[in-house]
C-alpha cells in the first residue's frame, strides 16, 4: 500500500513538472538535416549547415542518421529535409528516386529518371574507389608493381577462410554493387573477396592487420579518414570503361575484361539530396540556390579529415577553422 | 532404490529396440554424407516452384497498398507518441543534472537502501563523468517511455490471456514471432509509417520487448491456486474484485519479473534505434564504432549497462517484501546480512547505522515541524482535516523530505545559481587507456598466434565441413529428417506443420541461406554447450565463482554487442568465425545459468544418499545430479538456441552469412518482401527447433516423474 501510494505521488510530481515546460518557438527558415555517420560525410554536411546557419539565416536541426536506404525513404517521406554527400555508386535508391540531371561544373554527369521523390545536386566531392595495400608491403617487396603482381604474392594474403587463395577485404555492403569477385575473376586475380557487411568490420580487420604489419588487400575509397592514420598504396586497376550491357536487368552479363567491372571505378560525383516539396517553398529558395552552387573540394575535405582524425578537433571546429581561412565558400552564396 | 529400479525397467524395455534405432540413425547419417558428396552444387528448390511462388512481390504490393492507405492513421499514432517522448526528453534535458540525479537516487534509497543508493549514484555520476550526460538522458527518455508503454499494454494483454484460453492460444504464435522476428525487418518499413526518431523507435521497441510481460502476467495470474479464487468467490467477491484484489496482487512477483525482462530487452534495442534516427547513447556508440574508437564505444556501452543494472535492481528491490530480522541482530545497510556473525562487519556497519539514525532524526524533525505548521494553519478552518493531513505527512516523512529536497534543488537552480548540465571539469574518461590496451593486444604476438590458431581450427574443422554438409545435402533429405524428428518428438500434427514451414522457406528460394543459418546456429550452440556446461558445474559448486559469474553474464547480455565487435574483429578478422564468436558471447548466458539452477535445485537428500552409499563427487554428479538436472539443461539449451537465432540478424554486420545477410540485402535495395521472407525464414527455423526441444524437456520431466 505504502509503496503504491509513493509511486503514484511520484508520477504525479513528474507529470506536473512537464506542465511547466514551454513549447519551442516557431521559425519559418527551419530545416532538418541528416548528418552522415562517416567523418567525410559529416564534414561535408557541417560545411553546408554552417553556411546555411551563419550566412543565410536558417536554423538547421541535425539528426545523426546511419546512411542507407532508410535515409532516402525518410527524405522522400518528408521527415528529413536534406542529407549530404551520397555516393551514386553505392546508393541504389538514386535510380529509383531522382528524376533530374546531375550537373557538375556546368556539365551533365549523370541522367536520372526515377519517380522524382528526391532532388539532388552535386556536393563537389568526387569519390574514387580502388584496392589498396599497405605501403610497408610495397617497400618490403620491390617486385610488387600493380594489381597484375598480386598472384605472385597471394600466399602472404591467404587466410584460413580463403585456403590457397588470397583474401580481399572487399566492398563490405552487398547493396553497394562493387562486384569484387567478378572483377577479380575477370582480371585473373586468384583472390577471394570477403564481404564483411559493414565498413566498420572491414576497417577494423584492416586496422588490426596494419598494426601487426601483415599484408592485406583492402577495398577503400578516397577521401577517407583511414588514409590519415595509415599509409596505403593503390594497386592501379585498369581505367574505368563504361559497358552498356552490364545491368542488373540482364543479370550482370559481363563485357569481358574490356570494361566494368574488370576495370576500376568511375568517378563518383557525390550529391546532396533533398525533399523537392520542402525545397520548393519560397522561404527555402535561397537554400536551393546555395546547394546548386556548392562545390566543396576533395583537397579541403582531406585536410579537414587529418585535422579531425589526428589533431583531435571536433567536426564543427574543423569546419569553422576552414571557413575562417578561405573565401572559397563565398562563391557558393546565392 | 526406487530410482535404480526405474532406470533398470526403462533399459530392459528398450533393450530390443536399442540396437535398431541407433543403427537406423547411424545409417541415415552415413547416407546423408554420401548424398552431400554427390551434389555438384548447393541444393536448391526446383526453379518451377520458386518462380511460381512470388511471395516477395506479394509483400511489396501489400506494402504499397498500406503506404497509400493507412499512413495517415499511423502518423497520427506516431504523433501522440512523439509528443509524449519530446515532453519527457525536454524535461530530462532541461532540468539541472543534480535534480535528475536526486530524482533517481531518492526512490532508490527508499526501496533498495544504501546499497542501491550507491549503485545509482555511481551510475549517474558515470554518465556525467564520461561526458555522455545528455545522451544518457535521451536514452533514459526513450527507454522509460518504451518500458512504460510496454508494461501498460502488456499487462492488459496478459490479463486477457489469463482470462480467455482462446485468446491465449491465438496470442502464443504472435508472441513467438514478435520475439524472434529480427527487429531490422520492421525497423526500416516502420519509418515510412511512423516517421523517424523517437516515435518509431519506441513502437519497434514495444513490439520486441512486450512478449515477456504478457507471458509472465498470464503465467502469474494462472498460477494463483484455485482454492484461493474459490474462497474469494465463497465470500461473495465479484469477478472484477477477484481479479484486482486477489489474482493480480498474488501475480505481482511474476509481473515484476516480466517488467525486468522487458527492461533488459528494451535496452538491447538502444543501438538499433540509431538506424532510424533515434538519438542517445546508441548513436554515440555507433559513431565511435564507425571511427574504430574502441574506448569511446565501450564507455557508451558501460553507460547502457549501468542503466540496465539500475533499472533491474530497482525493480527487484521495489517488488521484494521487507525482511523482518530477529530483534537481537543488527540491521546491515551495506554488507550482506549473513555477515552479522562477524564482529568486524558489525563494526563497519555501526557508523552507517548512526548516520542513518541521524539523517532519519533530522528529516523526521523537519517534516514534523512542517506538518505542525500546516496542521495549525488548516486547523483554523477544520480541525479533523488538519490533523489528518499532518498525520499522513508524518507517516510518509521519507517521501515528503524527498519532495522537499527536490523542490529545494529546483528553487536553488532557478533563484540562487543555475546548476545547468554536468560540469566538464569532473571528466574522468578512460577511453584512451582502453583503446591503448586493445591496441597492445592487437600487436601482441603470443595473443595473436593463439587467436589465429583458434580461428583456423574452427574454420577448417567445424565451420566449413558443416556448411558444406548442410548446403549440399539434398533439400528433400533435410526436410524428411526434420519432419521425422518432429513427428517422433512432438506429434503428427506438428510434423505436417514442419513440412509446410520448410516448404515455404524452399519456395521463397532461400534454402541455401537457411541452411547456412542453421549450420551457424547449431555450431554456436554446440560450442556454447561445450564451454557453458563446465562453467555452470563449477559455479554450482563454488559460491564465490558463481557471484563473479553472475556479474559477467549480466554484462554479456546487456552490454550492446556493437561495443565488443570491433576488438573481436581486430583480433580475429571479419567473417564467419567472428560471427560465430559474437553469437557465442551473446547466447551462452542461459545455458550457464540454467546448468547452475538445475544442479543446485537437485535436492540435497539425493546427493547425501549417494554419498552415504560411497559415491564419489564425480559419481554423484554423473549418476544423480545430471539426470535430474536434464530438464533444466534442455531449457537452457532451448533459450540458447533462440538467442543464437536472434543473433543471426546482427552477424552480417561483421561478415556473417545466411538469412541475416539476405535481410540486409533486401533492405539495402528497398525490397521489403525479400527482407521479410528471410526474416520469416529465421523465425520458422527457430520455431521448429524450439518446439522440438520443448517436447524433449517435457518427455524428460515425465520420465523422471517431475
Amino acid at each position: 500500500m505504502k509503496n503504491s501510494l509513493f509511486a503514484k505521488t511520484f508520477a504525479a510530481l513528474i507529470l506536473s513538472s512537464f506542465l511547466v515546460l514551454s513549447a519551442g518557438t516557431a521559425n519559418a527558415k527551419r530545416l532538418t538535416a541528416a548528418v552522415a555517420d562517416w567523418t567525410g560525410g559529416e564534414l561535408t554536411c557541417q560545411v553546408a549547415v554552417a553556411i546555411l546557419e551563419e550566412e543565410l539565416g536558417y536554423r538547421v536541426d541535425r539528426i545523426e542518421f546511419a546512411s542507407g536506404t532508410g535515409l532516402w525513404e525518410a527524405i522522400a517521406a518528408g521527415d528529413i529535409d536534406f542529407a549530404c554527400e551520397s555516393w551514386p555508386s553505392y546508393a541504389e535508391a538514386d535510380d529509383v528516386m531522382i528524376n533530374m540531371n546531375l550537373v557538375y561544373d556546368g556539365e551533365v554527369v549523370k541522367e536520372y529518371s526515377g519517380d522524382g521523390s528526391v532532388d539532388a545536386y552535386t556536393s563537389g566531392i568526387i569519390g574514387m574507389s580502388d584496392y589498396y595495400v599497405p605501403k610497408y608491403f610495397v617497400d618490403a617487396n620491390p617486385d610488387f608493381k600493380d594489381w597484375s603482381d598480386l598472384n605472385k604474392f597471394k600466399d602472404q594474403f591467404a587466410t584460413p577462410e580463403t585456403g590457397s587463395k588470397g583474401r580481399l577485404i572487399g566492398c563490405p555492403v552487398a547493396g553497394w554493387n562493387c562486384h569484387d569477385q567478378k572483377r577479380l575473376d575477370l582480371l585473373g586475380i586468384d583472390f577471394e573477396a570477403s564481404e564483411l557487411g559493414t565498413e566498420v568490420a572491414a576497417l577494423a580487420e584492416a586496422q588490426g592487420a596494419y598494426d601487426r604489419g601483415e599484408a592485406f588487400l583492402l577495398y577503400l575509397w578516397e577521401p577517407h579518414f583511414f588514409f590519415g592514420k595509415n599509409e596505403m598504396v593503390g594497386v592501379k586497376l585498369p581505367a574505368y570503361k563504361y559497358c552498356d550491357s552490364f545491368t542488373e536487368a540482364n543479370n550482370w552479363q559481363d563485357c569481358g575484361t574490356a570494361a566494368w567491372p574488370a576495370t576500376g571505378w568511375d568517378k563518383d560525383y557525390t550529391m546532396n539530396y533533398m525533399n523537392p516539396e520542402v525545397m520548393s517553398r519560397p522561404e527555402n529558395a535561397e537554400a536551393v540556390a546555395f546547394f546548386k552552387k556548392m562545390a566543396f573540394s576533395n583537397t579541403d575535405q582531406a585536410k579537414m579529415l587529418v585535422r579531425v582524425g589526428d589533431d583531435g578537433l571536433s567536426v564543427e571546429e574543423a569546419v569553422a577553422e576552414w571557413k575562417n581561412s578561405t573565401d572559397e565558400w563565398k562563391a557558393w552564396l546565392p | 532404490m526406487a530410482l535404480t529400479q526405474d532406470t533398470s525397467l526403462l533399459s530392459s524395455k528398450s533393450s530390443t529396440q536399442s540396437l535398431i534405432i541407433p543403427g537406423l540413425i547411424f545409417a541415415a547419417i552415413l547416407a546423408s554424407i554420401w548424398l552431400a558428396f554427390q551434389g555438384e552444387d548447393v541444393s536448391e528448390f526446383p526453379v518451377f516452384i520458386t518462380d511460381a511462388f512470388t511471395f516477395t512481390a506479394w509483400v511489396n504490393a501489400g506494402e504499397d497498398f498500406l503506404k497509400d492507405n493507412i499512413k495517415v492513421y499511423t502518423r497520427m499514432v506516431a504523433g501522440y507518441v512523439k509528443d509524449l517522448y519530446w515532453m519527457l526528453e525536454d524535461f530530462l534535458l532541461d532540468s539541472s543534472w543534480v535534480f535528475i540525479a536526486a530524482l533517481l537516487l531518492i526512490p532508490s534509497l527508499a526501496f533498495g537502501g544504501i546499497k542501491l543508493g550507491f549503485l545509482v549514484l555511481f551510475g549517474t555520476m558515470y554518465w556525467g563523468m564520461v561526458g555522455l550526460w545528455d545522451s544518457a538522458m535521451e536514452t533514459l527518455a526513450l527507454m522509460g517511455l518504451s518500458v512504460f508503454l510496454s508494461v501498460a499494454v502488456g499487462v492488459i494483454l496478459g490479463i486477457f490471456c489469463a482470462l480467455s484460453d482462446r485468446f491465449e492460444r491465438n496470442m502464443k504464435p504472435a508472441l513467438d514471432i514478435m520475439q524472434v522476428m529480427p527487429a531490422f525487418v520492421y525497423l526500416i518499413p516502420a519509418m515510412f509509417f511512423f516517421g523517424i526518431g523517437g516515435a518509431p523507435a519506441i513502437l519497434a521497441t514495444m513490439i520486441y520487448s512486450m512478449p515477456p510481460i504478457i507471458r509472465l502476467t498470464n503465467l502469474g495470474i494462472r498460477q494463483v491456486p484455485n482454492e484461493t479464487v474459490e474462497t474469494a468467490t465463497a465470500f461473495g467477491s465479484s469477478k472484477s474484485q477477484i481479479l484486482f484484489k486477489v489474482q493480480i496482487p498474488l501475480a505481482l512477483p511474476s509481473i515484476m519479473m516480466g517488467v525486468n525482462q522487458t527492461i533488459m530487452m528494451a535496452l538491447a534495442l538502444v543501438v538499433l534505434a540509431t538506424f532510424i534516427g533515434a538519438q542517445g547513447l546508441g548513436s554515440d556508440i555507433w559513431v565511435s564504432i564507425k571511427k574504430l574508437e574502441v574506448g569511446a564505444a565501450l564507455e557508451g556501452g558501460i553507460c547502457v549497462l549501468l542503466m540496465a543494472i539500475m533499472f533491474d535492481r530497482f525493480g527487484k528491490a521495489a517488488s521484494r517484501e521487507t525482511v523482518t530480522l530477529p530483534s537481537d541482530s543488527q540491521k546491515f545497510y551495506l554488507l550482506p546480512q549473513t555477515w552479522d556473525i562477524y564482529p568486524i562487519a558489525r563494526q563497519v556497519e555501526k557508523p552507517l547505522q548512526l548516520i542513518h539514525f541521524a539523517f532519519a532524526f533530522v528529516f523526521s524533525s523537519v517534516i514534523r515541524i512542517f506538518s505542525f505548521i500546516l496542521n495549525s494553519v488548516i486547523s483554523l478552518f477544520n480541525k479533523d482535516y488538519g490533523s489528518a493531513i499532518a498525520q499522513f505527512i508524518n507517516a510518509h516523512y521519507f517521501f515528503f523530505s524527498g519532495l522537499l529536497i527536490l523542490i529545494g534543488i529546483i528553487y536553488y537552480d532557478a533563484n540562487v545559481a543555475a546548476i545547468g548540465t554536468f560540469p566538464d571539469a569532473w571528466n574522468l574518461s578512460i577511453r584512451e587507456e582502453i583503446s591503448a590496451g586493445v591496441k597492445s593486444l592487437v600487436v601482441n604476438d603470443t595473443f595473436i598466434s593463439i587467436t589465429k590458431t583458434i580461428r583456423s581450427t574452427v574454420v577448417i574443422y567445424l565451420l566449413r565441413p558443416f556448411d558444406f554438409y548442410l548446403t549440399y545435402l539434398p533439400y528433400w533429405f533435410t526436410i524428411g529428417a526434420l519432419v521425422l524428428i518432429s513427428w517422433k518428438s512432438v506429434g503428427i500434427r506438428f510434423a505436417i506443420i514442419t513440412a509446410i514451414l520448410l516448404a515455404f522457406i524452399g519456395a521463397c528460394n532461400i534454402w541455401t541461406e537457411a541452411m547456412i543459418t542453421l549450420s551457424s546456429v547449431l555450431i554456436s550452440v554446440l560450442l556454447c554447450f561445450v564451454i557453458g556446461v563446465p562453467i555452470g558445474i563449477l559455479a554450482s559448486y563454488s559460491k564465490r565463482f558463481q557471484n563473479i559469474n553472475e556479474v559477467i553474464l549480466d554484462a554479456m547480455q546487456t552490454l550492446p554487442y556493437f561495443c565488443y565487435l570491433v576488438p573481436v574483429l581486430m583480433f580475429f578478422g571479419g567473417g564467419a568465425f567472428s560471427a560465430l564468436l559474437a553469437t557465442i558471447i551473446y547466447s551462452i548466458p542461459p545455458i550457464i545459468r540454467l546448468t547452475v539452477l538445475g544442479l543446485s535445485q537437485v535436492s540435497s537428500t539425493y546427493s547425501e544418499v549417494s554419498k552415504s552409499f560411497g559415491g564419489t563427487t564425480i559419481q554423484t554428479l554423473n549418476k544423480i545430479k545430471f539426470p535430474l538436472a536434464v530438464p533444466s539443461l534442455v531449457m537452457g539449451f532451448n533459450q540458447t538456441v533462440m538467442m543464437a537465432f536472434a543473433m543471426q540478424i546482427v552477424t552480417p554486420l561483421i561478415g556473417g552469412k545466411g538469412l541475416g545477410l539476405e535481410v540486409f540485402n533486401g533492405l539495402a535495395r528497398s525490397d521489403t518482401g525479400r527482407a521479410l521472407a528471410a526474416g520469416i525464414g529465421i523465425c520458422l527455423l527457430a520455431m521448429i527447433i524450439d518446439r522440438i526441444s520443448l517436447a524433449w524437456t517435457k518427455k524428460q520431466r515425465d520420465a523422471l516423474g517431475l
